[in-house]
């Protein structure tokens, strides 16, 4: 048999956790976010660093080579990996909601609209590496075809590799991801009162 | 005095008077002790860094509980891409017509009685465990509409049902283990 006094009784059991909160100096939490500030600046130096030296290394390939597919590939991939590396760094400068002007439902919101919008974004961008990639591939083959054909297996290998990953498993899984996030957007919106009435308001 | 002494004696007071509510949030909101201990501090950290911006438009403890509960949720965002979470949330909705013979034990031992609360509110929408938590806080309709950005009727009808789960799968536990 239910009892009415019960959720007063939740409540005096759930005021007695947390009865020795964390507790931070100020000094402690500036002291913080110099170190989060210096992870993140060394994280996005290796992020340049890496896309660079690839950018370099296909950028290379194109006065290394004297065949066309693979020179054609080496070009398009700077190209593409130049746009991915814009990109990396928009969306690492991003600006978050203000965490405490936003309300609830708005920030939670904007948290999943984001969250869902690069899954969208990754999820066919992949299909543009592998045009390069390929490219590349088939122009290297050819150019060992004669002399080393245990490369040309290699480079088989690496294209069955790439198809399998950036036209398939990739936009695949970033493809659900965004529905999966899309779904919770969509009941958001519908629960009753939600975030449509509280457009209205 | 400065604006950082503003933000360091702003700071000092919440976590003198609402300390204690962002160590609970932070338990309802993460299960596991070290992941719990980073949301803690990620909750400290948002807090301190959002007090120098604090600009007296709402009252300190909706701007704590903001800061807090947007925190909190960013985090639950993020556990859904790290597929921590398998399926979508609860919804009170459901959590209210899902409570079967099953969930109905009486509750002899406090700490089952909350590990049980906690369980429920970690597999809640994080918008229907903000209302959960600032119920179990006390907060008025008003002070729960504010933060969460849902109407006060909305509010109210949750905190009906929120009484009616909290009923239905706690009884005369919660009274019993006082």
């Amino acid at each position: 048999m239910p009892c009415d006094e019960l959720p007063a009784n939740l409540k005096i059991l759930w005021k007695q956790v947390g009865a020795n909160p964390s507790t931070f100096s100020a000094e402690q939490l500036r002291r913080e976010t110099s170190r989060l500030q210096a992870k993140r600046r060394r994280g996005q130096i290796v992020l340049v660093a890496c896309m660079l030296a690839f950018v370099v290394s296909y950028g290379l390939s194109f006065f290394l080579f004297s065949n066309r597919l693979a020179r054609l590939g080496g070009a398009l991939t700077v190209i593409v990996c130049s746009y991915w590396l814009v990109h990396a760094l928009i969306e690492q400068a991003r600006v978050a909601p203000d965490a405490g002007e936003t309300d609830g439902l708005s920030f939670y919101r904007a948290e999943l609209e984001h969250t869902r919008d690069i899954h969208r974004w990754l999820s066919w961008r992949w299909l543009l590496l592998l045009g390069p990639f390929i490219l590349f591939d088939i122009g290297v083959a050819q150019i060992y075809v004669r002399t080393a054909p245990f490369l040309v297996w290699l480079m088989c290998f690496d294209c069955a590799l790439l198809l399998a990953a950036f036209a398939i498993w990739f936009p695949v899984k970033n493809f659900r991801m965004a529905r999966k996030y899309q779904d919770l957007i969509d009941a958001l919106d519908a629960a009753p009162g939600g975030d449509q009435a509280h457009r209205a308001r | 005095m400065d604006r950082t002494e503003v933000q360091d004696g702003l700071y000092r007071k919440a976590t003198q008077e609402y300390g204690e509510v962002l160590a609970r949030m932070a338990y309802a909101y993460e299960a596991d002790p070290d992941l719990r201990r980073d949301l803690s501090q990620e909750m400290h950290l948002a807090l301190w860094r959002s007090l120098a911006k604090f600009n007296g438009r709402c009252s300190l403890r909706t701007w704590i509980y903001r800061v807090a509960h947007n925190v909190a949720t960013s985090h639950v965002v993020r556990q859904v891409r790290g597929k921590r979470i398998a399926s979508a949330f609860l919804t009170l909705e459901e959590a209210e017509n899902q409570t079967g013979d099953k969930d109905v034990e009486v509750y002899t031992n406090r700490n089952q009685a909350l590990d049980r609360l906690f369980v429920l509110i970690q597999r809640l929408d994080p918008l229907d465990r903000q209302v959960m938590m600032a119920y179990l806080e006390d907060l008025d309709t008003e002070s729960i509409s504010e933060i969460t950005g849902l109407s006060a009727q909305n509010v109210w009808s949750k905190i009906h049902r929120i009484k009616n789960v909290l009923v239905r799968r706690f009884p005369r536990g919660g009274r019993n283990a006082l």
